[in-house]
């Protein structure tokens, strides 16, 4: 018995047209296909900066989306040179140092920081208690002069938006730079202008006060 | 006795990986016994598994015959393998108490400690520095590197600062789970230098495949270049810094604003 596949044509003008809508759809997709790259490459940070880029808390983990795509991939680097993250008590960059590793050149880290941003950031609750705004807003007037009064950072002077982002997280920060957790390797120049500013913060009130005030910046 | 053994022995691991530990000797002399002894039967009884399906094939003219098992002969078929079967687990089961007391239950007075930190995804080791004495002002930290000097008897003290990991060196022959709340003490003496690997051999997160480090294994003058190079600057800034910290906040007014 004849298979009444054998009488039609091998090729048909509709299978034609479908596999050249195809390939065009493929060639046409190239300028997404940064992007996708990116969003493959984001999902081995998902287990500790969450899906939507908002960090977990219990994984030591930061809010990503609110920052400039020039400060990602600068820290990636810091991560990947070990600049960043190999303080032996830096217990969160210590984390991060080998996943930076999986990151392999800086097209990656470009691709992964633009669909970090892509995922659009939004204000988080506070969780520290007993910090005083109006006079974090006495001592934040040190820090417009590199993130600027509205918090937003600048990329021309490499300091990053802190805005959106988890208070614990700025504490953790404040301290690591204070004690040369973070910013005393000497290749770090970005870090080596924010410790003497951390040395400011005489103490863990002045830290919880300035967080306090830039929580207020967000509205 | 262990070393006397080995000379009879193929050294299987040997040709994979070198001896770089006083009892590496030991684990490898149990690993050829087992898998000489198990590897000996796995082929025995396979090879006469094959054998009687070939022997015992159908045929035509042949009926296949019914035996309960109930005689003599028929039950030495199974007596007779289990025995020698025993008598190798035997075999087995002595040498492995012996390497078991040997390297995790017995542990030598140490020249020098280590402290070993575990964590998501890396290690902090602590040396005990110029005066080899732990937390001291002189310890030496680093991260996902180990410096230890050639013929001393380390104790070790693993920790785990946040989920199961486990300390593995195959060089070594060494491996020991790391326990979150515990300090689990080990011993190890390297007997070869060079740079070889360290790893976690305990699932423990996402980046566990590439939580690894290195060990160097230093000769004497090596050894000492090492801590010399490492020490004194990095040690008295802390301390200064520690002193400078403490004194200034001794000292502060509660009035300064």
């Amino acid at each position: 018995m004849k298979s009444s596949r054998s009488h039609a044509e091998p090729f048909s003008t509709k299978s034609i047209a479908l596999a050249l809508a195809l390939v065009f759809s493929i060639f046409s997709s190239a300028a997404a296909h940064a992007d996708a790259r990116g969003e493959q490459l984001y999902r081995n940070c998902t287990i500790c900066h969450g899906p939507d880029g908002q960090g977990i808390a219990l994984q030591l983990a930061p809010a990503l989306t609110g920052l400039s795509e020039k400060y990602l991939v600068e820290q990636l680097k810091k991560f990947k040179s070990g600049m960043r993250g190999s303080h032996p008590d830096d217990v969160a960059g210590l984390r991060m140092l080998p996943m930076s590793q999986t990151l392999l050149t800086e097209e990656d880290m470009v691709a992964v920081s633009r669909y970090i941003i892509s995922l659009g950031s939004s204000p988080i609750e506070a969780t520290l208690e007993g910090g005083d705004p109006v006079k974090g807003q006495a001592t934040y007037a040190t820090c417009t002069a590199c993130h600027g009064p509205d918090g937003k950072g600048n990329d021309l002077l490499n300091s990053p938006s802190l805005l959106n982002q988890h208070d614990w997280y700025h504490l953790t920060q404040l301290k690591n730079f204070k004690s040369g957790v973070r910013g005393a390797n000497p290749q770090d120049i970005a870090g080596a202008q924010m410790r003497p500013m951390s040395m400011l913060l005489t103490d863990e009130q002045m830290m919880l006060d300035v967080i306090a005030y830039i929580q207020t910046l967000g509205d | 006795m262990f070393e006397f053994i080995d000379k009879f022995m193929p050294g299987l691991l040997e040709m994979l990986l070198p001896r770089a530990s006083s009892y590496a000797v030991q684990i490898d002399v149990l690993f050829d016994v087992i898998t000489i002894l198990v590897g000996f039967w796995f082929f025995l009884v396979l090879g006469y598994f094959f054998y009687l399906i070939f022997r015992y094939r159908h045929r035509d003219g042949h009926k296949a015959e019914y035996i309960s098992g109930e005689t003599h002969k028929q039950k030495q078929a199974i007596e007779i393998p289990h025995y020698l079967i025993l008598a190798c687990d035997v075999a087995i089961i002595i040498p492995t108490f012996l390497v078991w007391y040997n390297i995790k239950i017995e542990v030598p007075p140490p020249d020098e400690e280590i402290r070993i930190i575990s964590q998501q995804w890396a290690w902090t080791f602590q040396h005990a520095g110029a005066d080899g004495v732990l937390d001291t002002p002189d310890d030496i930290r680093s991260v996902n590197e180990l410096h230890v000097k050639n013929n001393t008897q380390y104790t070790y003290h693993l920790e785990s600062r946040d989920v199961m990991h486990s300390f593995s060196v195959p060089v070594f022959r060494l491996k020991q789970d790391a326990i979150p709340g515990r300090v689990i003490s080990g011993h190890f003496k390297p007997i070869l230098t060079g740079e070889w690997d360290i790893q976690c051999a305990e699932m423990c997160g996402v980046a566990h495949g590439i939580m690894g480090a290195r060990i160097f294994i230093k000769s004497e003058a090596e050894y000492a270049a090492w801590i010399e190079a490492n020490t004194p600057e990095t040690a008295q800034k802390e301390l200064l810094a520690v002193n400078e910290e403490t004194i200034s906040e001794a000292k502060e007014d509660p009035n300064n604003g």
